[in-house]
Formats: C-alpha cells, sequence, structure tokens
C-alpha cells in the first residue's frame, strides 16, 4: 500500500514540475496580456486598428461622423441596396404579378357561383371606406415615388435624360417625404376602423389558410366578415406601417437622425418592410380588385350582394342575413367613397 | 494621362487644419460645410497620429454607384466630380461613403438636405472651366489652370500631397525609405483597392504597394 502511495506522489510532483516547465516560458505573454499589449506597443498597428475599427477621433470640424476616417459599413450598404435591392425586389414583384396573370388565364374570374341576387348587405361604413381609400391614395404615392427612386436610373433616365429625371426625382423625394407624414396617420386610422374584425380566431383562421382560402381549389373555406387573409394584410399593414413609419421618420428628418449607421439600418428596415408590403399589396389588389366578381363594390358602395357574402363570408352572412336589402340601402349617400374611386359595377 | 490621388503622411501631420483653412478660403464654401477635415487619434497620448481626410476620389466609387440620379461622373484625371444641377440631396452617396466626404448644406426645415457638396481635387465641375458658374457652384478650378489642389499646395509639413498617384507613390516610398520606418500613410486600400478590400475594412500602408 505504501509504495502505491509513493509512487502516486512522485508521479504527481513530476507531472507538476513538467506542467510548470511548459507554462513558465507563457509567463511574459499573460503577463503582457493583463497589462493591456504590455512593451511591445506598435503606434503603427494601433493607428490602423482603430481606423479599420472606425473609432472615432477627434477632430476641429464639426460635422456628422467628422471623427470616423473609415466606415466600412457604406460598402456593405452599397451592395445590399445595388447588387440585392435593386435587382431581387424586381424579381419578386415581377414573379408575383408574373403568378397572378398566370392565375387569371388558368383559373379566370371568380363569378359568384348563384350568381347575383339583386339584394344587398351593407359591409364597411362611409368612414371604413374613407379611410381605406385615404390609405390607398397615401400608399399609391408612396409606393410609386418610392420604386422611382430605386430603379429610376435604370428605367427613367434613358427615357427622361438626365435633367429629365432630376425633376422627376426630386419631385418624387418630395412628394415621399411628405406623404410620409400623412401614411402615419392613414395606418393609425386603419388601425383602429378594422382591428375588431381583423383578429385573429384560430378555429376559423387556421382552417382557411390551410386550404389557402380555397383560392386553389376547393369551395370557400368559412369566414367571418373578414377572412384569415385579409386580416393577415391587415397585419402587414399595421406591423409594416409602424417599421415603414419609424424607420421613414429617421430617413426623413437628417436633422434628429445624423449618424450613417443609423440612416443605413433604417434604410434597410424600411426597403425590406415596403418590399413585403408592396409584395403583398399586389395580392390585394388582384383578389379585391380583379380577381373576384363582386369584391370591389364593398369598398366604392358600401354594400356587396347577398350571395357574395354567402359564399365569401358565411359566418358573417349568418349574422347579418335578415339585415338584407333589397336595393343598395345608402345610394345616394355613399358619394364621400365614390369620389375616391369611381364607382365599379363588377 | 494621370491618375490623381491624395496621399497622407500620418508621420508628418501636425494637425494644423491649413488645409482646411485653405479648401474653404479657395473654394469660398458656406458655413457648416467641411470639404476637408483633420482627423487626430489618440489625442494625447502616445501613438497620437493626425490625420487629413477629405474625397479620395475612389476608383470605383461607391457615391457615383449608388446615386439614384447618376450625377457623379470621372474626369480623365480619375477625379470624381457631380452635377449639382441634377443632384437631388438625398444622402444616399454619404451613407455609402467610406470617408464620409459628402456634405450637405442644410436647405429648410428640419434640416432638410440641400444639393451635395464636396471635395473636387480643385477642378470644379461640368460648367466650363473657370466660368463664374463653376466657381459659385464647385470652388476653384486650379487643376485647369495647371495646378494643383490647395490643401495640399499648403500643407506646411508636406504631409499631404496630390498629384499623379505614380508620382505621390515615388515621393512617398523615398520618405520612406530614408527614414527607416514603416509607412503611415493611410486610405488607399479603401480608395483604390477595389471593393473586397473596402467591404472588409482593410486598409493599407502604402509602403509595400505602388
Amino acid at each position: 500500500m505504501q509504495t502505491i502511495g509513493h509512487y502516486r506522489s512522485m508521479i504527481g510532483v513530476m507531472l507538476l514540475l513538467l506542467a510548470m516547465v511548459m507554462l513558465v516560458p507563457l509567463a511574459p505573454y499573460a503577463l503582457a496580456y493583463v497589462q493591456g499589449g504590455g512593451g511591445v506597443a506598435n503606434p503603427g498597428a494601433d493607428l490602423w486598428r482603430d481606423v479599420r475599427q472606425a473609432i472615432p477621433g477627434d477632430s476641429q470640424v464639426q460635422g456628422v461622423d467628422a471623427g470616423t476616417l473609415i466606415s466600412a459599413r457604406g460598402e456593405q450598404w452599397r451592395q445590399y441596396r445595388m447588387e440585392k435591392l435593386a435587382p431581387y425586389s424586381a424579381a419578386i414583384f415581377a414573379g408575383v404579378i408574373g403568378l397572378f396573370v398566370l392565375y387569371f388565364l388558368i383559373r379566370g374570374r371568380i363569378r359568384i357561383m348563384a350568381g347575383r341576387s339583386g339584394r344587398f348587405i351593407r359591409r364597411y361604413t362611409v368612414a371604413d371606406r374613407w379611410i381605406h381609400w385615404f390609405m390607398a391614395a397615401v400608399f399609391l404615392i408612396l409606393m410609386l415615388t418610392g420604386l422611382v427612386l430605386l430603379y429610376g436610373r435604370w428605367v427613367l433616365i434613358p427615357w427622361l435624360g438626365p435633367e429629365g429625371f432630376s425633376a422627376t426625382a426630386a419631385f418624387c423625394k418630395w412628394a415621399h417625404n411628405l406623404s410620409g407624414l400623412l401614411f402615419i396617420l392613414a395606418v393609425v386610422l386603419m388601425f383602429f376602423a378594422y382591428l375588431r374584425e381583423a383578429r385573429f380566431k384560430f378555429k376559423v383562421d387556421s382552417v382557411w389558410f390551410l386550404r389557402a382560402g380555397g383560392y386553389l381549389g376547393g369551395k370557400h373555406p368559412s369566414s367571418g366578415k373578414i377572412n384569415a387573409g385579409q386580416k393577415a394584410w391587415f397585419w402587414a399593414v399595421v406591423i409594416g406601417g409602424a417599421l415603414l413609419s419609424v424607420s421613414g421618420l429617421a430617413l426623413d428628418f437628417p436633422a434628429f437622425v445624423q449618424s450613417r449607421e443609423l440612416l443605413q439600418d433604417a434604410h434597410l428596415v424600411h426597403t425590406l418592410t415596403a418590399v413585403f408590403v408592396i409584395a403583398f399589396f399586389f395580392v390585394h389588389i388582384y383578389l379585391g380588385a380583379i380577381g373576384m366578381e363582386g369584391s370591389l363594390e364593398a369598398m366604392t358602395r358600401g354594400t356587396v350582394d347577398a350571395n357574395w357574402a354567402r359564399e365569401q363570408h358565411d359566418l358573417w352572412y349568418e349574422e347579418v342575413k335578415d339585415q338584407v336589402e333589397d336595393a343598395p340601402p345608402d345610394a345616394g349617400a355613399v358619394s364621400a367613397a365614390d369620389v375616391a374611386s369611381p364607382r365599379t359595377d363588377a | 494621362m494621370a491618375r490623381m490621388k491624395f496621399l497622407l503622411d500620418a508621420k508628418r501631420c501636425i494637425e494644423c487644419n491649413g488645409c482646411v483653412t485653405a479648401c474653404k478660403n479657395e473654394n469660398n464654401i458656406p458655413w457648416g460645410v467641411n470639404r476637408r477635415r483633420v482627423v487626430t487619434i489618440d489625442d494625447g497620448s502616445p501613438g497620437e497620429r493626425s490625420i487629413s481626410v477629405a474625397c479620395m476620389h475612389c476608383s470605383d466609387a461607391p457615391c457615383k454607384a449608388v446615386c439614384p440620379v447618376d450625377c457623379f461622373y470621372v474626369t480623365d484625371d480619375g477625379v470624381v466630380l457631380h452635377d449639382k444641377d441634377i443632384c437631388i440631396g438625398c444622402g444616399y452617396c454619404f451613407f455609402a461613403c467610406p470617408f464620409g466626404a459628402p456634405q450637405f448644406p442644410k436647405d429648410g426645415a428640419f434640416g432638410d438636405r440641400g444639393k451635395m457638396d464636396k471635395c473636387t481635387f480643385c477642378a470644379g465641375g461640368p460648367e466650363p472651366d473657370n466660368s463664374a458658374a463653376e466657381y459659385q457652384k464647385y470652388g476653384r478650378n486650379r487643376l485647369a489652370e495647371g495646378k494643383l489642389p490647395l490643401c495640399a499646395e499648403m500643407c506646411a509639413t508636406k504631409a499631404l500631397i496630390a498629384g499623379d498617384g505614380d508620382t505621390v507613390a515615388d515621393i512617398y516610398r523615398e520618405r520612406v525609405a530614408y527614414r527607416g520606418a514603416a509607412g503611415l500613410s493611410w486610405g488607399w486600400g479603401t480608395a483604390y483597392g477595389g471593393r473586397q478590400r473596402r467591404a472588409r475594412g482593410v486598409d493599407n500602408k502604402t509602403s509595400s504597394q505602388d
């Protein structure tokens, strides 16, 4: 027993010595590490490291980011905007539009199956419609002016010439910056106007999503006044609108947000959200105004045909079927919405 | 044909701001706009260095690439210029530029950007050389008069050198050889080294290059 104990302690001591022999040469490095570089400072290396990491120095010039010598993020932003945002967003928009053209060619306009009943149900109040068309007008302006600023260099300069496009782009920038403020108002109004109807109801809405709204075959899945797709669009507008508003305000007022990093981030958020919302907007336009018989008049006249309601929003129809009227209820009182969008009889 | 470049020797710059003053005076630059600035790193500490920086007139200029109205152009001398009649003051060149060169006079409410202003390498703009319109918008066109940018001409220690890239590099190489120390010029990798280097934020000491 004793010898085994001896061997153990001998081996232990030798291992300890070995470890010390190996570790001792590292001591100065450890010391230097603790002292933060120690006595081997290299002013040149330190300088370039600071410059590279965009650690700001001091400058007599009072300007935005004046102390920063090199900001490498500018190049990342350039690559994002020129090599990702511009081509990919164009591909996404073309893809979505292309899919709908294809869908229209294959499926055609989806008719009211039972035909028009000639009897009507109120669907949206005048206030609902005003808010909708106010948002629509502001959104269209923002979308078009924004896309001009993104694609104009390739699409419009060959057509308008440099001076002509400069004037166009200056106008678009001005219009975009101003109507952006109205957009914030529109998002807030829309949020309060439609929130009650747009809350997801898991049972109904999950089935709607699973069956893709019935657009790819099968009959319309059940839905309340607002179907799950419309709810998703509402939340895309509200959440996307909030992101667009916050990032847009940062970009709109350089007096308050000045650092390049913040502006680059704001631009990233603004454009990614915009691409998503615009793509979704194409879906909305197709389903609301082109692809479905009897849908658009809900937003223009405020009423829908009873058969349309029964087929597309069956749960809502059950709630309101005792309010079916024989003539469009406020035929004379909807001029407000009709001004915003000419009456379209589908 | 020359390829105009700036070179700043950080071993020589003494932060006198003579280049900044010369630039403002020669080009009649309004308040709030500084085409050139001197940045001091580690001010008051060992290893303190000062660097004068303006538009470096990059080979593959990010400002020119991102401009939504395509208002930039490059002269035969490699100088990156822009047309203020086309500029819409969107600020994208300022987002993209690694050197913080583009400047914007405040032009209206909430700091709305006016037309961009930046170093022209004392080469004016698209108007006829040395015309009143050119001077009013872009400042002096010294290159057209056969002179180099005034910031470099004024530099008391010749830390800032401007001119054809080959000549400038030769002068600098000779300096480095005599003083026997590593080079402390800066910015050439970012400005003239292409996009890969710029994306990685890699800069270099020019002593080993060009």
